[in-house]
């Protein structure tokens, strides 16, 4: 098991691993008259270690939110903090490199890179991150061998699915991140990989120390979290926020 | 791993694009390599074909075939002046040196200058050196021939070899040996000598006396007058044997310097004689590179914008591939790469691919080098060196790598500006 280093455990002791005030954000398109969704969330916090489940149908803006919270896209008003720091406040190569440090990523297709190995997607990340170079190998393969890949020096193309999913797991791990955000990691799988799959991204976010915000339209996924949100899709002009 | 480990990783993912493209810049820096190379190899080895010969004489319709047939060979010169003439001409001022020279044989299509033992001690063929024997020592005697380096590289000769010589050259009076040459098996000559290279025309000649040559002559003379005369000798020859076809004056001039203050006024008083063209070999080099200049810059422009288009197959190569990469600029950002980075990640990935092709186009250019100096000193005599000079190297190098580099800061821009979002697939 990887466990933070203990500075980085004081720094996410001090903050939430996420904190979002206020949140405002207009996005896509209504199919009916072409009017631009509104996304608005008044308040959402997430203790360090906590998870949490962002529940909605598609184009409810799950996967924007969380491009928000990793400082992907700009809100159009309010606050997103990461370990304490105001994400929207960086600029440039600063909100970059923090996004690199502390917050990790996992998608639906995992989105390995191919023609990489599973230990250098891994590194990848530390490399993105500006790591020290020493600690790379052997942290990735620290990593990777406890999620269960035995053979790090793969092509991550001649992986099976369930070892690639690992290997994006150690990949969102890799720079001891303080939030992992996770966008339909389940949803291409059946239902008993699915389960399996939620459990091995939930235990392995607790056993780093890293919180965990999950986005799925599964409904069997929302008896697995303590912690629950519902976000539904409105109009701009819509006056009821929807987030509950 | 690191940021060029990415960069290498890219190329070689689509490796049979990358080699394409490296290969088409290959060809195009090796093209203008070759070209630059051969320009001024081409243009060193005319000049240094003159050597320290201040005028050049001859009874050739014009300088330009003066000086281009009897120093650099090009073929062997229509007419001859009697040896009165050139006592005339070495009398008629105190020449540093005076060399009578006389073409016209041959050696298995190569040049035999029939000369003095001056051409060998007190001409030097480039301005920075005497001749320099590799075997042997220059003529003495009758009938002893020395050897240029190429022409006994490719005659395979020897010290102590005896070779016959074929009176008229390819090319000679219309150039058809059939009915103008023909050997002289009664006078073998003997290899006394074989020279170092010097990097000039005279490299692929043969050197020999000038009463050697005379005999020959008027043997061929006294023959056809009477078949049953079966040998000639010094004693036989008449004024109308002694024949040359050029004289090589030199200059008094100071303690290393190759400029007379006398030059232009003897280069006047000579052109009085309007039965002999006189010629400044270095002044013709400079006017048959006018000549031919607007050629060579045509060659150069040519080589240039094939490397433009080299530098253009690697834009339309990087924007196809940044087509197919969104995803994987897209999974960058994510992981942390800032758009400045990916961009030089792009422009990097950009010149190494023309860093490749450079060092490819090297190897191409020495080979077409080493193919087009054969080619050269076979069918022009020009001796030149089939290795690239460093500095072009370096140039045409460092300008694949810079066009390499600006041809993706296109595509570079483009993964810039990507949106993260959109290169990513399932996000609702």
């Amino acid at each position: 098991m990887i466990r933070p280093a203990p500075s980085e455990t004081a720094v996410v002791a001090a903050s939430p691993a996420l904190s979002i005030r206020e949140l405002r954000f207009r996005y896509g398109r209504s199919p009916g008259d072409g009017a631009p969704f509104e996304l608005d969330l008044p308040e959402l916090s997430l203790a360090p270690g906590e998870q949490l489940l962002l529940a909605g149908k598609s184009g409810s803006g799950k996967s924007t939110l969380l491009q928000l919270v990793a400082g992907l896209l700009d809100p159009d008003a309010g606050s997103i903090r990461v370990a304490g720091v105001e994400v929207h406040a960086l600029t440039g190569p600063a909100r970059d490199l923090f996004r690199g440090r502390s917050i990790g990523m996992i998608f639906q297709t995992f989105q390995l890179l191919s023609g990489f190995t599973a230990i250098e997607n891994v590194m990848l990340a530390m490399l993105a991150a500006n790591l020290p170079r020493a600690e790379h190998r052997p942290r990735a393969a620290a990593l990777l061998r406890a999620l269960g890949i035995d053979r790090p020096d793969r092509p991550v193309d001649r992986l099976s699915v369930g070892q690639q999913q690992r290997v994006a797991v150690a990949r969102a791990l890799a720079c001891r991140p303080a939030l992992v955000l996770a966008d339909e990691p389940t949803a291409s799988l059946d239902p008993e990989n699915a389960a399996n799959a939620m459990t091995l991204i939930s235990a392995a976010c607790r056993d780093n120390g890293a919180a965990l915000l999950v986005t799925s339209h599964d409904p069997a996924m929302a008896d697995r979290f303590e912690r629950r949100i519902t976000l539904e899709a409105r109009r701009a002009e819509d006056p009821e926020a929807l987030a509950r | 791993m690191t940021d060029f480990s990415i960069v290498i990783r890219s190329l070689f993912a689509r490796r049979t694009l990358t080699l394409l493209t490296v290969a088409t810049v290959a060809v195009a820096a090796g093209l203008m390599l070759v070209l630059l190379t051969l320009r001024d190899a081409g243009a060193d080895a005319f000049r240094r074909g003159p050597g320290t010969t201040h005028l050049y004489v001859a009874a050739e319709p014009s300088p330009l075939t003066a000086v281009l047939n009897g120093i650099f060979y090009a073929n062997p010169p229509r007419n001859a002046m009697p040896w009165a003439k050139y006592r005339q001409i070495a009398e008629s001022f105190p020449w540093e040196w005076a060399i009578p020279t006389q073409l016209g044989d041959s050696y298995r299509g190569m040049p035999v200058v029939a000369t003095t033992r001056d051409f060998l001690t007190r001409f030097q063929p480039d301005l920075s050196g005497r001749w320099r024997f590799a075997e042997g020592r220059p003529f003495e005697a009758n009938f002893e021939v020395v050897l240029g380096a190429e022409a006994a590289r490719r005659s395979r000769l020897k010290l102590g070899d005896a070779i016959i010589l074929t009176h008229g050259s390819p090319g000679s009076r219309g150039g058809d040996v059939e009915h103008h040459s023909h050997e002289h098996d009664e006078f073998p000559y003997l290899v006394v000598g074989i020279l170092e290279p010097t990097g000039t025309p005279h490299d692929r000649a043969l050197f020999t006396d000038l009463e050697s040559s005379w005999i020959l002559h008027a043997h061929d003379r006294r023959h056809h007058a009477d078949p049953s005369v079966t040998m000639t000798a010094l004693e036989d020859l008449l004024d109308e044997d002694r024949l040359i076809t050029g004289i090589m004056l030199r200059l008094p001039t100071r303690p290393g310097s190759n400029v007379s203050p006398a030059m232009q006024q003897q280069f006047d008083a000579l052109r009085r004689d309007t039965s002999i063209a006189v010629a400044q070999p270095e002044q013709q080099i400079d006017r048959l590179f006018a000549i031919v200049g607007s050629i060579d810059r045509l060659f150069i422009a040519l080589a240039a914008t094939t490397l433009v288009g080299g530098a253009i197959s690697i834009l339309l190569v990087m924007t196809g591939a940044m087509e197919l990469r969104r995803r994987q600029i897209a999974v960058l950002r994510v992981l942390g790469f800032s758009r400045p980075r990916i961009f030089s990640l792009v422009v990097t990935e950009s010149a190494v691919i023309g860093l490749l092709g450079a060092a490819a186009g090297v190897v191409l250019g020495v080979l077409g080098m080493v193919i087009a100096s054969e080619a050269l000193r076979s069918t022009l005599g020009l001796v030149i060196p089939a290795e690239p000079r460093l500095p072009w190297i370096l140039i045409v190098s460092a300008c694949t790598v810079a066009l390499a580099a600006l041809a993706g800061i296109a595509p570079a821009l483009t993964a810039y500006r990507q949106p993260v979002a959109g290169g990513l697939r399932g996000v609702d």
